[in-house]
């Protein structure tokens, strides 16, 4: 951070929070709150006279609260500026520290926060992880027996620079302890807590054991482990190191830590799983690895950033594979484990890859974006026709680009509009069109899909990213299915209209298949979300018309599930192969009526009557030629 | 093109039982070894972790033939503490649901019923934990075709309840837990030495 903060063009800011970021990519203004040092930045020396009359102390975070520190303090010994700060949350106002620092005048008590806007262009994302708090395990014992502690704070009694000066001792003795174990998995792997790997704390476990056993080849030292992942290049070499410096590994996740209260020695009750015995063995200090966790603030972030978050609570990458540094919002690039557990390399890696992806921003005069995006008609909007907006666009809209202000009709911001459609099948009013997907477009499609044989097929609509790459690897892993299925791919489920649904049904398709990504795996951050709720509503809406079981089928499908499209896609042939022809056709009689009225407005929508009028004459040439031949 | 495997496999078996579902899930951790209180009080040999292997491996014959399949008490202990959250009592205890259909029988000592005394009066099946007791129409000597009660020795786990509860003292936990023994045990505990006599 000190060579960072050398370089000309670049400015750090610390202890300067996000406050608000809005606008669109190469255009974002934010917002940020630079917090009151209460220590005037360009007098301070730092030369310590203050904290040295502080009569407060307090826990001192950076050191694992193992060391106390002043209300005056520098947060480390790398932090930049290198200049004191006041903590007023623990000051006392005794004010002896304005005494101290005599005529370099540099503390001053009235400094409040101060708000602060920036042009950015791109940001990058890099708020790094939290720790899982051990001591909700009650059976490890942490914070109740002195000598269990994390290994971050074993890194504090073993850094040279620490509170100990690097002198490993056990808080309740002080003494140097001689039998050591590190426990794995710690909140991590955990179904009850946090059910993902942390993907580094086995490197980390062995590192630390290494660096003890360097110091001090007399400790015993022994790793718990439910697995050993040693994944990278060189790290199963230094695995197999730490075994050949006698680091006992052993498989097995300790059920139970108990405490001498004599002598404050531990006891951990482990199954050995390669004795299939159960042990229970004696050590000096215990330290926990416990599992990485998102950031105590990652979901007041998203909000302020507008990036999605995965499942687990870290934030969402576009692409887990092809962009993993990109957010789903242009311009906002992630690096480190704010998008996953990761290790020094990974986070390295990550960075400079988010740095070169942000420069690419920095560099253009002129940014492309995808080209389909929404667009509205003024003229159909009912701010403009019944003089108030409904506003469903903007609920549906996940990134925000939407603008609705005052009396006039909605606008579509382009350059945040990824084209999920969402807005477009929402808009009660057809209001709103998707370059390259209109309704007209798709109307066109599904018409030539069913203009044959209507009740003898599957309509499938596909959403781009999952289930259309679901049905592709159906496809090319020789799955079977259905020569009855026709296909049909939007960008998003969100896009999926019920016009569409209720139209494939009205042109007499047996049977429909609403498909799109699950919700973790939607492209478009929460379209899948909308996609959803507009499908079960249709479900409803079906059931209470009475429509066979299965006719109308709503699956999330990924572009690794070939064999679930497949299956779904049989299934759903089933229903109409268990239905006679009779009955089916009667049925799709029976509803056609109340889909037409359901489509009284849809005539309307522009192209759609062209879209009509063409594809009834290509019908009618098919038609014909067939009659000729 | 069909995937349905035609024969079902033990594990299958096991997996289709309530509770059996998540099996998969175990990663042989072993922390429902050591929590195990019958591992280490009652059986030594008792090790839940190595039963769901040998269902997953569908060793059949081994996992009959294995305590755990027979002593698991249900205390949930295990349950509370796995990391994966298999309910591994329901895991054994389907696993020991389709030993009994084989005809196995199990190692413990399980509930009798006196069925001269027995007057049905249903207060054993209310009470117990397991659902192991049922009143039955059953032919008995000397009595007739009548109502008593009847333990399922798949289900019971002896842990004495029934005969608790029972105000005929017509049900109990057979050898070394009769109602007499376990007073002979009290008094042995209570009395200073010698006092007896």
């Amino acid at each position: 951070m000190v060579d960072a903060a050398r370089q000309p063009l670049i400015d750090v800011r610390t202890f300067t929070e996000v406050e608000k970021v809005e606008g669109f990519v190469g255009n974002f203004k934010v917002t940020l709150r630079e917090k009151a040092k209460h220590v005037l930045a360009d007098r301070c020396n730092g030369c310590g006279d203050c904290a040295r009359v502080c009569p407060v102390e307090v826990p001192n975070y950076f050191e694992m609260d193992l060391a106390p520190r002043k209300a005056a303090y520098i947060p480390m010994s790398q932090s930049v500026p290198l200049i004191y700060t006041i903590d007023l949350d623990t000051c006392i106002h005794c004010y002896k520290c304005v005494e101290a620092c005599g005529p370099l005048e540099a503390i001053d008590f009235s400094q409040e926060d101060k708000l602060v806007e920036e042009d950015i262009g791109a940001i990058v994302v890099a708020t790094g992880f939290g720790h899982f708090d051990p001591s909700v395990m009650s059976e490890y014992g942490y914070g109740r027996f002195p000598n269990v502690i994390t290994s971050m704070e074993m890194e504090r009694l073993n850094n040279s620079a620490g509170p100990t000066s690097g002198n490993l001792i056990r808080p309740s003795d002080h003494k140097n302890p001689r039998k050591l174990a590190f426990i794995n998995c710690v909140g991590s792997r955990d179904k009850r807590y946090n059910p993902s790997c942390s993907n580094f704390c086995c490197m980390y476990s062995i590192k630390n054991a290494v660096l003890l056993k360097q110091m001090n080849p007399d400790v015993d030292i022994t790793i718990y482990y439910i697995d050993i992942r040693t994944p990278s290049k060189g790290y199963e070499e230094f695995y197999d190191r730490a075994r050949e410096m006698g680091i006992h590994f052993s498989q097995g996740r300790p059920s139970l830590i108990t405490e001498d209260p004599e002598t404050h020695n531990l006891y951990v009750h482990s199954e050995d799983v390669g004795l299939g015995q159960v042990t229970e063995k004696e050590y000096d200090m215990i330290m926990l690895n416990q599992a990485a966790i998102p950031q105590p603030d990652q979901n007041h972030m998203s909000s302020v950033l507008n990036v999605a978050q995965s499942p687990g609570g870290w934030f969402m990458e576009y692409h887990p594979k092809l962009r993993p540094m990109d957010s789903p919002t242009d311009g906002i690039f992630f690096a480190g484990a704010c998008q996953g557990p990761k290790d020094i390399p990974s986070s390295v890696a990550q960075g400079s890859a988010a740095a070169s992806r942000a420069s690419r921003i920095l560099h253009s005069e002129e940014w492309e974006i995808e080209p389909t995006v929404a667009v509205v008609w003024p003229e159909r909007c009912s701010a403009i026709t019944k003089g108030r907006a409904c506003g469903l666009c903007v609920k549906a809209c996940p990134y925000g680009a939407v603008r609705l202000e005052g009396d006039k009709a909605a606008e579509i911001i382009t350059a945040k509009c990824h084209g999920c459609g969402g807005c477009v099948a929402e808009c009660p009013e057809d209001a709103i069109t998707q370059l390259h997907y209109t309704d007209a477009q798709i109307l066109a499609q599904m018409r030539a899909l069913l203009a044959d044989k209507p009740e003898e097929k599957v309509l499938a609509f596909r959403c781009h990213w999952c289930s259309y790459g679901g049905a592709d690897l159906a496809g090319t892993s020789h799955f079977e299915y259905t020569a009855n299925e026709r296909g049909l791919r939007v960008m998003c489920s969100a896009r999926m209209d019920t016009d569409f649904i209720y139209e494939a049904y009205r042109l007499g398709a047996g049977a429909v298949l609403y498909s799109g990504c699950h919700p973790q795996d939607c492209h478009y951050i929460t379209g899948q979300v909308i996609g959803a709720k507009r499908a079960d509503r249709l479900k409803k809406i079906f059931d209470r018309m009475e429509m066979s079981e299965g006719r109308f089928r709503v699956e999330w499908i990924s572009a690794a599930e070939g064999d679930k499209y497949a299956r779904v896609l049989n299934e759903m042939q089933a229903v109409l192969d268990n239905m006679s022809p009779e009955e089916l056709k009667e049925e799709i009689e029976k509803l056609k009526p109340d889909m037409e009225k359901r489509l009284k407005n849809f005539p309307g929508v522009p192209g759609v009557p062209e879209a009509i009028d063409y594809s009834n004459k290509l019908a009618k040439a098919i038609t014909d030629q067939k009659e000729v031949s | 093109m069909s995937h349905t495997p035609t024969v079902k496999s033990f594990a299958d078996e096991v997996k289709a039982l309530p509770g059996g579902e998540h099996l998969e899930l175990c990663y042989s951790c072993g922390t429902c070894v050591s929590k195990c209180m019958i591992q280490q009080k009652i059986e030594p040999e008792y090790n839940p972790r190595r039963l769901l292997r040998m269902v997953m491996m569908n060793m059949q014959e081994e996992a009959f033939e294995d305590p755990t399949t027979w002593l698991c008490s249900a205390c949930d202990l295990c349950y509370a503490s796995c990391p994966q959250k298999i309910h591994i009592s329901r895991v054994i205890n389907a696993a020991k649901a389709i030993a009994v259909n084989h005809g196995k029988k199990t190692l413990i000592n399980t509930a009798m019923v006196n069925q001269q005394t027995c007057v049905a009066c249903g207060l054993c099946a209310e009470a117990c934990p397991y659902n192991a007791i049922s009143l039955v129409q059953t032919k008995v000597p000397y009595r007739g075709i009548i109502q008593i009660a009847q333990v399922d020795p798949g289900l019971c786990m002896a842990c004495g309840l029934c005969s608790a509860v029972c105000r005929s003292t017509s049900i109990g936990i057979p050898e070394k837990f009769t109602d007499e023994s376990i007073i002979e045990n009290l008094w042995d505990w209570m009395l200073p030495q010698g006092a007896r006599n």
